[in-house]
Parts: structure tokens; C-alpha cells; sequence
């Protein structure tokens, strides 16, 4: 009964107008994988373990929904799988791994037996000291937990064309205010440009002879190209964690996104230097308020001195107008202050039929040129 | 139209060829930065799923996954992926409680979580989709309370239509 429906349709497909069946879409074969609940005996239900609580299917169900199919399913289609990008990091340091596991052991056996812990928890009156936990945060599973925010960020596709890096060491940044106020820089809080206007404090464990480069771009921030970004702050062959020792390439400029156009990131790079690199060809003369020569590109720079250092710190901000920027666009940049509107996108209307079905009459109204509404006007 | 300086050069036209084409503006500017729409609450929600529970409109939401053994908290987005998490498997958290399982483990990675999602910039979560009934035991209640005071706000801001 199917093959004179197929070849029917197959025919009117080759020529004229073919008559629409679903018989077309789909023909008989073996499915691609195992079907769902196959592995479910339907004949001994009885037998199956029941889940008893909601959450527990829940759970499940949601696990469940996570696992790649061989059928096409939403997940697929919004969320193509992504290839592997390369890794332009450092390469992790391998610890003794038996020792730490040991050490760790000893301590949760010496908690486990201590009364003065367990009498808080039962109590509920337990608080963990946060710095301190912070502290170890950034020693153990900082570096992976910044790499995913700043994937989520868009920061490797914007800045290294989607090569990742782990941010093994930890760059402390903050900009100091006039009562001795400090505004940290984390992985994407917000900092205004107000506080952001003189070149912040920065620090990062290093050892002594190490020769290291920092680096603040705005990839958002470019007026006239949406590729590439501004170059806010660039300081070369940094002897160990002493700024101001190093060689300034590029002096600081406070940030100036444009009013209307939103949340800018702005991202400080640390890149580890193998040995004294020669950045002439990056530097920019002292007083540089001009927007053309602080146009960068990080991955131009980064493949130029690819060789010679790998990135190893990370830390960024999101920043908003505010009105110290146009104080920066009149005097620091001389020019006038741009300002944006927000343009929505038009809405999507599918291509007009002759004789729509189940449609009001202000379907008339959505592929009209002119703005005559049928509804609302008596 | 704009002039340029002459090519001979000269310390006082420098400057002004520096900064002359600094006016030259493309009329389109286009923001590359991904959480930019959410932050200005214009970017889309995901409003389908209608008929099935939990619902996906938000920008991030927060899930608390309480196993037999350990506490684990996601911030993640509509289509999954994770941004911020803590967990009490951590090395850092396990060390300093007693069990990390339980209310005072609830409490504390409340706590955690609430200080890294206002490093990362996410101010506001979804934290509705729990099984109603669960809302009502007592880890569940500290853990909000416990982020409500980290300082994040635990209902998102409405999208702005017009």
C-alpha cells in the first residue's frame, strides 16, 4: 500500500504540482538506536524498583533529558555539539597527587571526631569562614570555575577566535577610590567608569626572575568596527609582580563605553613571558588619545609573540555608561560624544498566504507598508 | 568632511591628525557581548514550554541538587549550561564542615554561592523551579535565606517589550 502512494508522490515531486502526503517523508526502516523504555519487561512490572519520592524521578528525568539521543531533539538543534578547541595555556602543575589525598583524608577524620563541629552542625550554628574558603577556591578550582565564566562571557571567541585557556594564576586586581574605598575586579562584576578612571592596583604571586605582560582590551567597545577592540592599557616585561617596574607600552586609559550601547567587558590578560621580548612594533606614543592607533587585535598580538609567552592570568569587568565618560570623550579624546539608540530586530512574519486560516483581521495589518490599524478604531 | 594635517610632519599637527579621525563614528554600532541584552533585561526568555514543568524564562536560575551524600548548587542558563556552581565536594567547603550533607551544609554553600555569582555579575536568578511541596523543609528555607542575604536577588527582573 506504501509503494503506489511513494511513486505517486515521487512523480508529482519530478513535475507539476505534486499533491502534498506525508507518505513522502517517511518510509519504512529499522530505527537508529534502541528505542526508549526497551529495556523495560513489560511482562514482570511488578518486579521493576518503583521510584517512591518525586524527586528522585526528577532526577532522573532530567538526567535523562541531558544524554545525547540518536533522534533529533531540541538540545541538538539549539545547541550544535562544539569541536575541541586548542589550549594556548600553561599546562597544569602535576602535584603529588597521593600526598594531598592523604593529607585531606587526616583532615576529615580529625573534623569527623571533633565534638565542638558537630555540636554546631546539629545546632545549625555553623559558619565557614568565607576568605578563607575563597582563598583555597582560587588555589584548587578557581582557574577551571573562571575559564567556564569566561567562556559563557564569550571572552575566547571574541578574543582568541575560540582557543581556551585555564587562568592558573590568580590575578588580583582593584581600583583604590578616594576613602580608601577598593572596587575589585572579579570575573564579570560591574565596575563604573567613574571608579575605573586612574589604573588600578594589580597583584599575582610570581617568582622572582619571571618576566610577565598585562594587558586591558575592550572587545566591545570599537566605534567603528565590530571586530576588533581598544587597546585601554598595555605593560611589557614586568619583572615579577612589580608593575610599575615594567615597561609601559601604552598608558592607561580610563573606559569610555558609549551611552545606549549597553554593558561593555573589559578584560585584563596576563600573559607569562619565556624570556625579554622586544615590543617596539606595540608600543604607542606617550600621550595617545587617538581611537585609530588604539585599535587592537588580540589575536594579532598574541600570534605575533606566540612563541614567547602564554596567557596565565585572567580577570574582567562589565561597565556602563556613565557620565564621567563624557567628561573622557570631550577632553581626553576631543571629540563629540556619540550616543546609541537600542534598534529591536523587526518581528518575523512568515510569507503572506492568499487565504489564511484561523487568522484575525489585523493579519491584513502586518505586511501593510503604511500604518492603518483595523482594530481599536471604533 | 574632515581635513587631514599636511605630510610634513610636525609636532603640533601630530596631535591634531591623532585625534581629528577620532569623530569618524560607524552609524551601526553592534555589542558583541553576550550578556550584555540579559543585563539590560532585553534579551528573550525562552516563554514556550508551556506544558511542561519546570519552565525555562530565565536568564539564569539557580538549582539546588541535595544527593543522598553531598549539597551541590548551579547557576545555569535556559539551555543548560552551567556558570557559576559550588558544591560541598569541593575541597575548600568540605574541609571546614562537619558533614556535607544536611541544614548547616545548605546554610553555609548558600552562602558560597551567593558570594561568587556577585563576582561573576548575576545580581538576579530564577530560583522558582523547586517541587513546591520541597520549598517548605528546613534546608531548602536556609539556603534562600542564606543567598538572599549574600545579596543576590531571587526573582528576575521583568524583559522590557516596548
Amino acid at each position: 500500500m506504501a509503494a503506489p502512494l511513494l511513486s505517486a508522490a515521487l512523480r508529482g515531486a519530478r513535475g507539476g504540482r505534486s499533491f502534498g502526503t506525508a507518505a513522502v517523508l517517511w518510509k519504512r526502516a529499522a530505527p537508529l538506536g534502541p528505542m526508549p523504555n526497551e529495556d523495560v519487561d513489560v511482562a514482570r512490572l511488578e518486579e521493576l524498583q518503583r521510584y517512591r519520592s518525586f524527586a528522585r524521578y526528577l532526577r532522573q528525568a532530567e538526567r535523562a533529558g541531558r544524554e545525547p539521543r540518536w533522534w533529533n531533539t531540541y538540545r541538538k538543534h539549539s545547541h550544535p555539539p562544539a569541536e575541541p578547541q586548542p589550549d594556548i595555556g600553561l599546562p597544569p602543575e602535576r602535584l603529588s597527587r597521593a600526598e594531598e589525598l592523604k593529607e585531606r583524608k587526616r583532615i576529615l577524620r580529625e573534623n569527623r571526631r571533633n565534638a565542638e563541629m558537630e555540636r554546631a552542625a546539629r545546632l545549625r550554628t555553623v559558619l565557614i569562614p568565607l576568605d578563607e574558603v575563597r582563598a583555597e577556591w582560587e588555589r584548587t578550582s578557581g582557574p577551571f570555575h573562571k575559564q567556564r565564566v569566561a567562556k559563557h562571557c564569550g571572552l575566547f571567541r571574541d578574543l582568541f577566535r575560540g582557543a581556551t585557556f585555564t587562568p592558573w594564576v590568580a590575578l588580583r586586581v582593584h581600583y583604590s577610590q578616594e576613602d580608601e574605598y577598593l572596587v575589585p575586579v572579579y570575573y564579570g562584576n560591574m565596575v563604573t567608569p567613574s571608579e575605573a578612571s586612574s589604573p588600578p592596583e594589580v597583584s599575582y604571586e610570581a617568582d622572582k626572575g619571571s618576566l610577565w605582560t598585562l594587558l586591558l582590551t575592550n572587545p566591545d567597545g570599537h566605534l567603528r568596527d565590530a571586530d576588533s577592540e581598544y587597546l585601554h592599557w598595555l605593560v611589557t616585561n614586568i619583572p615579577g609582580s612589580d608593575i610599575k617596574a615594567g615597561k609601559e607600552m601604552c598608558h592607561y586609559l580610563p573606559p569610555f563605553p558609549a551611552m545606549g550601547t549597553g554593558y561593555h567587558r573589559f578584560i585584563f590578560l596576563l600573559f607569562k613571558q619565556h624570556g625579554p621580548i622586544d615590543f617596539s612594533q606595540d608600543a604607542r606614543p606617550t600621550p595617545c588619545y587617538s581611537l585609530k592607533m588604539r585599535t587592537f587585535s588580540t589575536f594579532d598580538f598574541y600570534r605575533k609573540h606566540n612563541d614567547a609567552m602564554t596567557p596565565a592570568g585572567l580577570a574582567f569587568f562589565q561597565c556602563q555608561w556613565d557620565s564621567s565618560v563624557t567628561s573622557t570623550f570631550h577632553q581626553l579624546l576631543n571629540m563629540r560624544e556619540p550616543v546609541f539608540e537600542f534598534v529591536r530586530p523587526p518581528p518575523f512574519h512568515p510569507p503572506q498566504v492568499k487565504f489564511p486560516r484561523h487568522q484575525p483581521l489585523r493579519y491584513l495589518d502586518r505586511y501593510r507598508d503604511t500604518q492603518e490599524p483595523t482594530y481599536g478604531i471604533y | 568632511g574632515f581635513r587631514f594635517a599636511s605630510t610634513t610632519a610636525s609636532l603640533k599637527t601630530e596631535t591634531e591628525v591623532d585625534t581629528s579621525e577620532n569623530e569618524i563614528v560607524a552609524p551601526n554600532f553592534t555589542n558583541r557581548n553576550p550578556r550584555n541584552l540579559e543585563q539590560m533585561a532585553l534579551a528573550r526568555k525562552e516563554r514556550g514550554w508551556k506544558t511542561t514543568w519546570p519552565k525555562r524564562e530565565f536568564w539564569h536560575r539557580l538549582r539546588l541538587e541535595r544527593t543522598q551524600h553531598y549539597v551541590e548548587a548551579f547557576v545555569e542558563r535556559s539551555n543548560g549550561d552551567v556558570v557559576v556552581s559550588a558544591s560541598t565536594r569541593e575541597w575548600a567547603i568540605k574541609r571546614h564542615l562537619y558533614s556535607p550533607k544536611g541544614v548547616a551544609a545548605c546554610r553555609n554553600l548558600g552562602r558560597v554561592i551567593a558570594q561568587r555569582c556577585l563576582e561573576a555579575g548575576i545580581n538576579f536568578v530564577n530560583f522558582k523551579a523547586i517541587i513546591p511541596w520541597e520549598h517548605r523543609c528546613d534546608s531548602i528555607q536556609e539556603f534562600e535565606k542564606a543567598v538572599k542575604e549574600g545579596g543576590v536577588v531571587l526573582h528576575e527582573p521583568r524583559r522590557i517589550y516596548r
